[in-house]
């Protein structure tokens, strides 16, 4: 036994008093001194947050449509858990296995019931050894010191150590470089990967590299065949619709969010993907009638953003329903408010001066300045060009127009500023601003060869 | 059909918990009297282990199976299956030698290679004299997984398949890379002059 278990502080997730009674007996047969008990997801959370356990023991289903895959995803999502807690799946058959063997987000190990406490000290004994071996390397990615983790890392893969945890190594390389936004090298090892065995979370991550360098043809391409080889698999549908999305085919998009948003009825993440795609296509209830449950039921602490309460006035903007817009935005605390970056700023006023002109014209106005040098995503921009055109404001609806058709989300953006322009008779002046960029463009690529040269 | 496979799922799901949870009482009592219970957890074990064979055989002749693929480091797999078999084999009076030679993870089905290693071993327990060996090996490109005894071998070559032999060639032909077929072979003979049960693995 490498460890000493008798130190180390254990929880116990399972919503079977049976089975927890069991799990608990094997954690203490193997010295476990301290034993809490979660008996289900919200209670897991909760004592998590606390207080991170040292060992997680948890099962795979949790009863009342939640898992412990999403238990897992939650905790990662929300930096729950640190890289030296030890996460395991228990499992008491094959379907998880399938789960694990498609999915990115994996726990460092997962158990099939029944299993003997001299099997558990085995597995846990090879995650304390895999996890000293990465130790530097936790540190520095910690740290999002990302050249000093790559060295490592490359340092690693070609040690005697190393060989056993090859996979392991490349699979960190790739998520290191996309996090650094280094998406090149992380489509060139995830395809190292490949070559060794064609698993679909690799290939999957050469579809997530292609989309950050705008190679979307490709990137669908790739993530179609991980989404007809594992339906299973449903980051990769999130994937398939973010690349829909970007490609201007939202209700593509919408149709497989729809489809594992149903199969997975309480991630909340997967209803806002659903929300934002539905509000591109136009299908306002959908949109309207996911963002309220998200509002409704995701209940982790800080899990609803000032984005997510834009989102849903937008959706409700987007129905006509001024009023619930504006009770929405009102609801929104000062403090809040002021914490927002601009982006959340300008999509803020710029939707409240929709909602509700008189409360909000005066603050989309003094916003202006800032708003005509600004720098924002997609979903702002049309916030703004909305309410620019709204108070007529010509100029900074054109402006933020022009840099949302020049920029790689043009598609994502296109059908929703036609219609805006239209609603205001201003579709002359769409097409102008149209033909405005394609000529820019034109001469771009011209220019470009003889700076080549 | 789904319908009876969630059913057969469920059923197995649950009987596991309770296995579970006898064999966590059992080594419980282990551990608090000092008294050896080895054998009953192995026959609880086994009880799972049939129950898990049997559901897997279903769904592979119903509705063809899919692998769940990891990357597996070999000389873990072995060490897990001598935990599992060694006591038993040793109460009989048999020996069981690990042999691995691969140092190197190796894309496979952790679980159900481990599923077949471990019924090869009970077999091979029942006929072999003194010893049993579990030998992994790289040979080229395929991952070549031995479990011999030396026992008396199969009687006719090729044995007679049951359920079990026919569910392991079938599973082993489904690990596949490229155009690459694992493949599950019998034999006389072997290292310790018995019967040899040869998985290669792509």
């Amino acid at each position: 036994m490498i460890s000493n278990y008798n130190k180390k502080r254990f929880l116990v997730i399972d919503d079977q008093p049976l089975a927890r009674d069991a799990l608990r007996t094997v954690a203490q047969t193997i010295g476990a001194f301290a034993v809490e008990f979660a008996s289900n997801y919200q209670d897991a959370i909760y004592r998590i947050r606390n207080n991170v356990p040292d060992i997680i023991l948890c099962d795979y289903i949790l009863g009342d449509g939640r898992s412990g895959q999403q238990l897992l995803e939650e905790l990662r999502r929300f930096n729950l858990l640190p890289d030296e807690c030890i996460f395991m799946m228990v499992t008491g058959e094959q379907s998880y296995e399938q789960v694990v063997s498609a999915v990115e987000l994996v726990p460092d190990d997962y158990i099939i019931k029944p299993f003997s406490p001299d099997k558990l000290v085995l597995r846990l004994d090879r995650i304390v050894a895999k996890k000293n071996f990465f130790a530097s390397y936790y540190k520095e990615k910690r740290r999002q010191e990302y050249a000093a983790a790559i060295a490592i890392l490359e340092a690693h893969h070609a040690s005697e150590a190393g060989r056993s945890y090859r996979f392991e190594i490349l699979r960190q390389q790739a998520e290191v470089h996309l996090a650094s936004g280094n998406a090149d090298s992380a489509e060139a090892t995830y395809r190292t990967i490949l070559e060794k065995y064609e698993f679909p979370w690799a290939r999957a991550g050469v579809a997530r590299s292609l989309r950050k360098q705008n190679r979307l043809t490709e990137a669908r391409q790739e993530i179609e065949q991980v989404v007809a080889r594992t339906p299973h698999y449903f980051d990769a549908a999130d994937l398939k619709a973010d690349i829909c999305m970007a490609q201007g085919e939202h209700g593509e998009a919408q149709k497989v969010l729809d489809e594992a948003a149903k199969l997975t009825p309480r991630n909340y993440r997967r209803k806002r993907l659903l929300a934002e795609a539905a509000t591109l296509s136009g299908d306002i209830d959908t949109a309207c009638a996911a963002m309220s449950e998200v509002i409704a039921n995701d209940t982790m602490p800080g899990a609803i953003s000032p984005e997510d309460r834009l989102a849903f006035a937008r959706s409700h903007v987007n129905a006509g329903d001024k009023i619930s817009a504006e009770k929405v935005l009102i609801a929104i605390r000062d403090a809040e408010i002021q914490a927002m970056n601009l982006t959340e700023q300008g999509s803020f006023a710029a939707l409240l001066a929709i909602a509700s002109p008189e409360k909000g014209k005066i603050r989309f106005a003094g916003l202006r300045p800032a708003l005509m040098v600004a720098e924002l995503n997609p979903t702002a921009r049309l916030d703004v060009v909305r309410a620019a055109l709204s108070v007529n404001d010509n100029e900074l609806a054109d402006l933020h127009t022009e840099q949302l058709m020049a920029g790689s989300e043009a598609k994502k953006a296109f059908s929703s500023l036609r219609s805006q322009y239209a609603l205001f008779g201003r579709e002359m002046e769409f097409r102008e601003i149209q033909r405005q960029v394609a000529l820019k463009r034109i001469h771009h690529d011209d220019a470009d060869p003889g700076e080549l040269i | 059909m789904e319908k009876v496979l969630d059913i057969l799922v469920s059923g197995v799901h649950d009987a596991k918990n309770q296995l579970f949870f006898a064999e966590s009482v059992i080594a419980s009592a282990e551990a608090e009297h000092s008294i050896a219970l080895g054998e009953a957890r192995y026959a609880i074990e086994a009880a799972a282990n049939r129950l898990s064979v049997a559901l897997s055989a279903y769904r592979l002749l119903r509705h063809g199976a899919a692998l769940a693929i990891t990357p597996t480091i070999v000389g873990d797999l072995c060490t897990e299956v001598a935990l599992a078999q060694r006591s038993h084999l040793a109460g009989n009076g048999i020996a069981l030698d690990i042999d691995c030679r691969v140092v190197d993870e190796w894309a496979l089905d952790r679980d159900l290679v481990a599923d077949m290693l471990n019924n090869a071993i009970q077999n091979a327990g029942r006929f072999a004299r003194g010893g049993v060996r579990l030998s992994a090996a790289q040979a080229g490109e395929w991952l070549v997984l031995s479990v011999e005894d030396d026992g008396p071998g199969f009687s006719a070559l090729p044995p007679r398949r049951g359920t079990g032999l026919l569910v392991a060639g079938r599973l082993a032909g489904l690990h596949a890379r490229k155009t690459r077929h694992g493949s599950l072979h019998l034999s006389n003979g072997g290292a310790l002059g018995g019967a040899c049960f040869t998985l290669r693995l792509p």
